[in-house]
């Protein structure tokens, strides 16, 4: 038996709303909007102070902040800091202290772990320093090693929530931290390497001269993808980590919820989402091909399959942004009707409102971010902003309770039993 | 909430059902067939030429690779405004006297049908100092003061293909010139004669002839046998546009002469199929192909150069952005690749340099 608190602390808070909507569900996007700002600007914007957005290298920073908040708050738990800690301190605070050791970590394993130690003893396109070693120009060899480090969190911010969201931690919810959160950790982990072996590693097969065929497998998506990037497997992974999210915040863990054995659920739930996501995939695909007309082999830019498929999970991404902002500051409405008229109501606000924040990005993403304008530009990729938003919103939700729009007044004191269920 | 096993695995196939119908509604041919209309067939005829013949006064757009991509990291990456960059004008070991610019510009002779010949110049390279010395060469400067070239074109508004404006303007201030849309005010306030201090740019001779902005997505005429095509193209150092030229020559076929191609030359080729007349023939391809000009590569890459025998080009000259990487991996997959010899700082003979030249008909 386990606390819910212990078990997802985040779930146990009870939130008391402080401002009405929609004000309330304006002022947090707001919130959201200028931390966001603040952090693009600093670090990214090509007019701003470090001008990490080159693209990749900036890129990369993104999609490993995202990992670690996921870690963070799904995974650990909030361990090492107490859950006192959490529940005492003003949202203020631990929002700024949490996202300084988020920063912190992400520091740590992109420095650290991938430039000198993986990058320097087993995959020398891992390290910027081995790849100009042999002769690469310092930019690209950034850019290259960037790449290869920010899939590696891509594939692992799609594979590690699936634990909790489809699982419900099963078999491991009985355990404390952080015992519970290195085993997560271990075993997405090991899932997220495996599976950047077999979806991104034969890229690099590709990306060399000469071919590195003895290291390498060659990509195997060739001959039915009309491509050699791993930018297919980019496109649908997105789509996965943008189903595995939607399962969460908008279909509310339905319908796998009903299904009671939470291993069973699991595994129906991770195959569900794979196909949800090949469902986004294809019908992304497929409305770039009326919009543009279909995808020709060896083209570039607009036409270039591997950008299709890279601009489909962009547009997964452009999905996600207005259904977590839904849920987090518009009360996840509608709520009044069952189960599946409430989520169907809620796809048809988000597809919308995709439609509307697609044609607001290419419009105004210039003057305010500093790219350029157009569709496809093979040194931008919109999913950099956009995931940055996505943990801003997780940051202010996650590690500031929704502040100062809400507060959380307390957590609920219940047990669960061993299969998880509340004990009432 | 509970659920019977019967009401779940209902739910399963009817979730089950209605996702395969959508996935496979969505990626099916028949969909695509109602949906996405078939493609054009090239019907726009830009008349026809005797030859075209390609001179290329300078590919080298820069002598120190490494340097131009360490100035635009600098700077903040390859999305930063161009005329903010800091180029490296000093002290490079390689450079053209210690400056590391260079540019790109082609000469074209058209010779038509009735045998008058016309003369156009393909951009207009960047360093001042360079390209002086390569319009002496190949006697572009006589050529501009005797009014004997009729046009510039200029393919796009990147540094190389158009910061050295002032070697042209000084020696025919008037010369027509041709631009894409795209151009942004610093380019026009360039020909009018403006400077840019941090980019060590500068033009001292204000262009006072007639410019044309083309318009993308139609074919222009130009000459008798002689058309531009211009694409919206984002491209890096936040510039955008870019256009290229499509020659229809007796007997052979079209040629397509680019600048840098960024809209990719696979996609320029699929443009002139779709609305030249004769664009099923694709005799010949010159110029920068932009696929690796830093020696850089992507996958994408290679999608190219798997996909370019298909079109059943017979001659490809190419160099500049092509890269010199990329024409051996060309000549590996069996493309005709027209090789140079190597002169005037031109690194390789892999493709065609500086003072080389190439005939079509």
């Amino acid at each position: 038996m386990i606390s819910l608190k212990n078990e997802m602390w985040l779930e146990s808070r009870i939130m008391e709303n402080k401002i009405a909507q929609p004000l309330r569900g304006i002022i947090g996007v707001l919130f959201s909007s200028i931390i966001f700002y603040i952090l693009w600007w600093i670090f990214m914007d090509p007019r701003g102070i470090l001008k990490w957005y080159t693209p990749q290298y900036g890129y990369m920073y993104i999609r490993w902040i995202l990992i670690v908040v996921i870690w963070q708050a799904y995974v650990f738990n909030f361990w090492p800091f107490s859950l006192k800690w959490r529940e005492n301190t003003h949202p203020v605070i631990t929002g700024a202290v949490l996202m300084f050791v988020n920063f912190a970590v992400v520091g740590a394993v992109i420095w650290g772990f991938f430039y000198h130690f993986l990058g320097i003893y087993s995959i020398p396109y891992l390290s910027v320093d081995k790849l100009v070693g042999k002769g690469m120009t310092e930019f690209f060899a950034r850019e290259y090693s960037s790449l290869a480090i920010l899939m590696f969190a891509a594939i692992a911010s799609w594979l590690s929530p699936i634990v909790t969201v489809c699982f419900a931690n099963h078999p491991w919810q009985n355990l404390k931290q952080p015992e519970r959160g290195i085993t997560i950790f271990c075993v997405t982990a090991l899932l997220s390497i495996l599976a950047f072996l077999c979806l991104m590693h034969p890229h690099y097969h590709v990306l060399f001269w000469p071919w590195q065929e003895y290291a390498a497998a060659y990509p195997w998506w060739a001959n039915f993808a009309h491509t050699l990037s791993g930018n297919f497997n980019v496109g649908w992974v997105m789509c996965g980590t943008v189903s595995i999210w939607m399962l969460e915040v908008t279909f509310d863990r339905y319908p796998y919820i009903l299904i009671k054995n939470k291993i069973r659920r699991g595994v129906v739930g991770f195959i569900g989402v794979l196909l949800f996501a090949i469902l986004l995939f294809v019908t992304f695909n497929f409305i770039q091909d009326l919009a543009w007309g279909p995808a020709i082999d060896g083209a570039k830019r607009i036409l270039a399959p591997d950008w299709r498929y890279q601009h489909s999970g962009e547009l997964a991404i452009m999905m996600l942004i207005p259904a977590m902002i839904l849920n987090f500051y518009f009360d996840n409405g509608p709520k009044k009707y069952s189960a599946p008229v409430n989520i169907a109501l809620r796809m048809i606000i988000i597809i919308v409102s995709t439609m509307v924040f697609h044609w607001l990005y290419y419009k105004f993403s210039p003057s305010i971010l500093g790219t350029q304008a157009a569709y496809s530009h093979p040194q931008q990729f919109p999913m950099a902003p956009g995931i940055l938003f996505i943990c801003v919103m997780l940051f202010h939700n996650w590690f500031m309770d929704l502040w100062p729009g809400k507060k959380r007044t307390g957590n609920r004191d219940v047990m669960l039993d061993d299969d998880g269920e509340e004990i009432l | 909430m509970g659920v019977s096993r019967r009401g779940f695995l209902k739910g399963l196939a009817l979730g089950g059902t209605t996702g395969y119908l959508a996935m496979a509604g969505a990626s099916s041919t028949v969909l695509k067939d109602v949906f996405i209309p078939p493609a054009a067939v090239g019907d726009f005829d830009i008349g026809t030429c005797k030859s075209v013949k390609c001179t290329v006064v300078s590919e080298t757009s820069w002598f120190n690779n490494k340097r131009v991509v360490q100035d635009m990291k600098d700077a903040g990456g390859l999305l930063v405004n161009q005329y903010i960059i800091p180029w490296s004008n000093t002290g490079v070991k390689e450079g053209y006297n210690g400056n590391n610019a260079g540019g790109y510009s082609a000469l074209i002779d058209l010779e038509l049908l009735d045998g008058s010949k016309k003369k156009i110049l393909l951009d207009c390279g960047w360093n001042t100092e360079w390209m002086d010395e390569c319009f002496k060469r190949e006697g572009v400067d006589k050529m501009l003061k005797n009014k004997e070239i009729d046009v510039l074109v200029l393919s796009h508004e990147h540094f190389d293909h158009f910061f050295g404006v002032e070697s042209v303007l000084k020696n025919c201030p008037d010369i027509p010139i041709i631009v894409p849309k795209g151009f942004y005010k610093e380019g026009f306030d360039l020909l009018k004669g403006a400077s840019f201090p941090v980019a060590h740019l500068k033009n001292d001779y204000p262009h006072t002839g007639p410019l044309e902005v083309r318009e993308s997505g139609k074919v222009h005429p130009l000459f008798p046998g002689c058309a531009t095509i211009s694409f919206d193209s984002a491209i890096i150092c936040r510039v955008l546009g870019e256009q290229g030229l499509v020659f229809n020559v007796k007997d052979k076929g079209l040629v397509a002469i680019t600048g840098c191609c960024h809209m990719g030359i696979i996609s320029f080729l699929e443009e002139i199929k779709h609305r030249v007349k004769g664009g099923d023939k694709i005799y010949g391809i010159q110029g920068g192909l932009h696929i690796s000009p830093f020696e850089d590569w992507d996958p994408q890459y290679d999608d190219l150069i798997q996909a370019l025998p298909s079109y059943g080009v017979e001659v490809l000259g190419c160099n500049h952005c092509t890269g010199y990487l990329t024409a051996e991996k060309m000549i590996l997959a069996g493309l005709p690749v027209v090789q140079g010899t190597a002169r005037f700082r031109s690194k390789k003979k892999l493709f065609l340099g500086n003072g080389d030249q190439i005939v079509f008909g």
